[in-house]
């Protein structure tokens, strides 16, 4: 069998995701840990707080994440990449320094990725349609040089913002590849496919019932659910797997959900260091939860590098919700949803939709069908409002509904939340300019 | 025969694009899948549901078929009036649940509620 030139694992798959998974990862002797903790929009309130207080604006949950990964991670020599500096990288990489410190961690080199904001460089930005109001915040992705950088310079910890998912993963192998754009292209596969953590390994995974398949997962098994490793080869194939004694599935299938997963043509991935091909992407069952994945292939450096712009659209949407329960629940939630819609008139159907929640409010008109009497349900609205006092009314309404509609409304709950929405940009890389700054505890 | 019954799937979203993925168990479900679930005859089934056009992508070495929607949520997914975030996370479920079925016309897909 072909030795690996490094072991990656993936410890988490977005901002709120388990903690622990990272920490069994980092015991069972991989090279690095990375956690991918940046959706687009969780860069908004990132860039709400930096605005605030300038210390601030990177994910508050590091703290969380770092007391218990850094000590494990340290012991075994185990690097670990990050986006979780969110808006605010080098704020985040003096805090993290200063919680070794705290830990009686001292040396440890934490290496800050600044250089993805770009909310500067307007005019160099093309974005796809006109913003139409001004931007809360713009941001690069970039790619992996400047962390493998960082990790060629001896960090133990990286920690950036806006950078592609996968450049967290391909920044550990860069080094140790082959001179060769597929090789690279192979670790940029290897990173989109372990980039959300377990949903590789078993998560959000319904094996096709009949023989051969593998058992659904346990509640067990999904509440310890291990999350992936992969052994990079010098070529940028790799073998894919799950830390000893951890559970999961990762077959064949579960592999090619996941390489296809948000990606739009297969055979045209623009990433910012390489646009790769995933169309002649081969999976090989090696064992029990061992997948060898090759077959990625480069189609050379994009022409340019995408942004992600935010706009504050005014107003929100609102989500309000009431139980009907008890016998004749079903009848009672429809005929409530009814009377809800009546006093909402005056709303277009774009902007307000009444819900059954139970009687397909998920896949509307293509749901299987209600059957029979349910013991309870919900009655959900979702408005779309010009300002809080609006916003306001729809509440009201809903909860009007406990004196004067039909009998039994309870359980009430309501969530507004502003519009943020995200526009796509692009900007030529001689416009960016990416670089380092350094912490140590 | 359900789609669920010979592939697996998953959704995900990326702003306004809905992409949908399935693999087939096996070659020749792939062919059925692939003989079946043509655009012409998805899109106005999806569309019920959620807007504009459907592409497909072939991945026969993978056995799989992907089908993107570039404007089914716009606004992207927090915009969606819809109880809660992220109801596209389920959205696999609009190809799983629909079934193959062919009579003297030829093939048909059938959603669930046309299944009774």
């Amino acid at each position: 069998m072909a030795t690996p030139v490094c072991v990656i694992g993936a410890g988490a798959g977005f901002a709120g995701d388990r903690v622990d998974p990272a920490v069994v990862l980092a015991a069972s002797g991989v090279d690095a840990v990375v956690l991918e903790c940046l959706a687009e929009r969780t860069l908004v309130p990132a860039i709400r707080a930096r605005r605030d207080n300038p210390q601030a604006g990177f994910d508050p949950r590091i703290g969380r994440r770092l007391r218990a990964l850094l000590p494990v991670a340290h012991q075994n020599g185990c690097r670990i990449v990050s986006n979780f500096g969110a808006a605010n990288p080098a704020a985040a990489a003096q805090y993290i320094a200063r919680l070794a410190r705290e830990m009686g961690i001292s040396g440890l080199r934490v290496a800050a990725v600044v250089g993805d904001d770009v909310a500067d460089r307007q005019p160099q930005i093309n974005w796809v349609r006109d913003p139409g109001a001004p931007l809360l915040g713009a941001h690069v992705y970039l790619g992996c040089n400047p962390l493998a950088d960082a990790l060629a310079q001896g960090a133990d910890v990286v920690v950036t913002g806006r950078v592609a998912d996968s450049a967290l993963f391909s920044a550990v192998a860069r080094d140790r590849l082959a001179p060769s754009q597929d090789a690279l292209a192979g670790a940029i596969g290897v990173g989109h496919l372990l980039e959300c953590g377990g949903q590789l390994t078993g998560g959000n995974y319904e094996p096709i019932a009949g023989a051969g398949a593998p058992p659904p997962l346990t509640a067990e098994e999904y509440a310890r659910l291990g999350y992936p490793l992969a052994r990079v080869m010098a070529d940028g194939s790799a073998e894919i797997g799950l830390p000893p004694g951890t559970p999961g599935i990762v077959d064949p299938l579960t592999c090619t959900l996941q390489l296809l997963y948000e990606v739009h043509d297969p055979s045209y991935y623009a990433t910012p260091d390489l646009v790769v091909d995933f169309s002649g992407v081969r999976f090989e069952r090696l064992g029990d939860n061992r997948v060898r994945m090759s077959g990625v292939k480069s189609k050379g450096p994009p022409p340019t590098l995408k942004v992600a712009g935010f706009v504050d659209r005014p107003g929100f949407i609102m989500d309000c919700e009431i139980t009907l329960a008890g016998a004749g629940a079903r009848s009672r939630a429809e005929v409530m949803a009814q009377a809800l819609r009546l006093r909402l008139s005056d709303w277009a159907d774009d902007d307000v939709v009444v819900d059954r929640v139970g009687a397909g409010s998920v896949l509307r008109a293509l749901s299987q069908p209600l059957r029979g009497e349910v013991p309870e349900m919900r009655v959900h609205v979702s408005a779309r409002c010009a300002d809080a006092e609006q916003a306001q009314i729809i509440e009201d309404e809903v909860y009007a509904m406990t004196l004067s509609g039909p009998a039994g409304g309870a359980s009430v709950r309501s969530e507004k939340r502003p519009r943020i929405e995200v526009l796509d940009g692009f900007i030529a890389p001689q416009h960016v300019e990416p670089q380092l700054l350094w912490s140590t505890s | 025969m359900r789609v669920g019954d010979i592939a697996a799937g998953r959704a995900g979203d990326k702003g306004d694009m809905l992409d949908l993925t399935l693999v087939a168990r096996d070659q020749p479900a792939y062919e059925q899948l692939r003989e079946a679930l043509t655009p012409e005859r998805l899109q106005p089934l999806l569309n019920r549901v959620v807007p504009g056009p459907v592409q497909r992508y072939e991945l026969p070495g993978l056995r799989a078929l992907k089908f993107v929607m570039p404007q089914a949520l716009p606004g992207g997914v927090y915009a969606a009036l819809h109880p809660g975030l992220h109801w596209q996370k389920a959205a696999i479920w609009l190809l799983l649940d629909l079934s193959l079925e062919s009579d003297a016309q030829g093939l048909r897909l059938v959603t669930p509620q046309e299944a009774q």
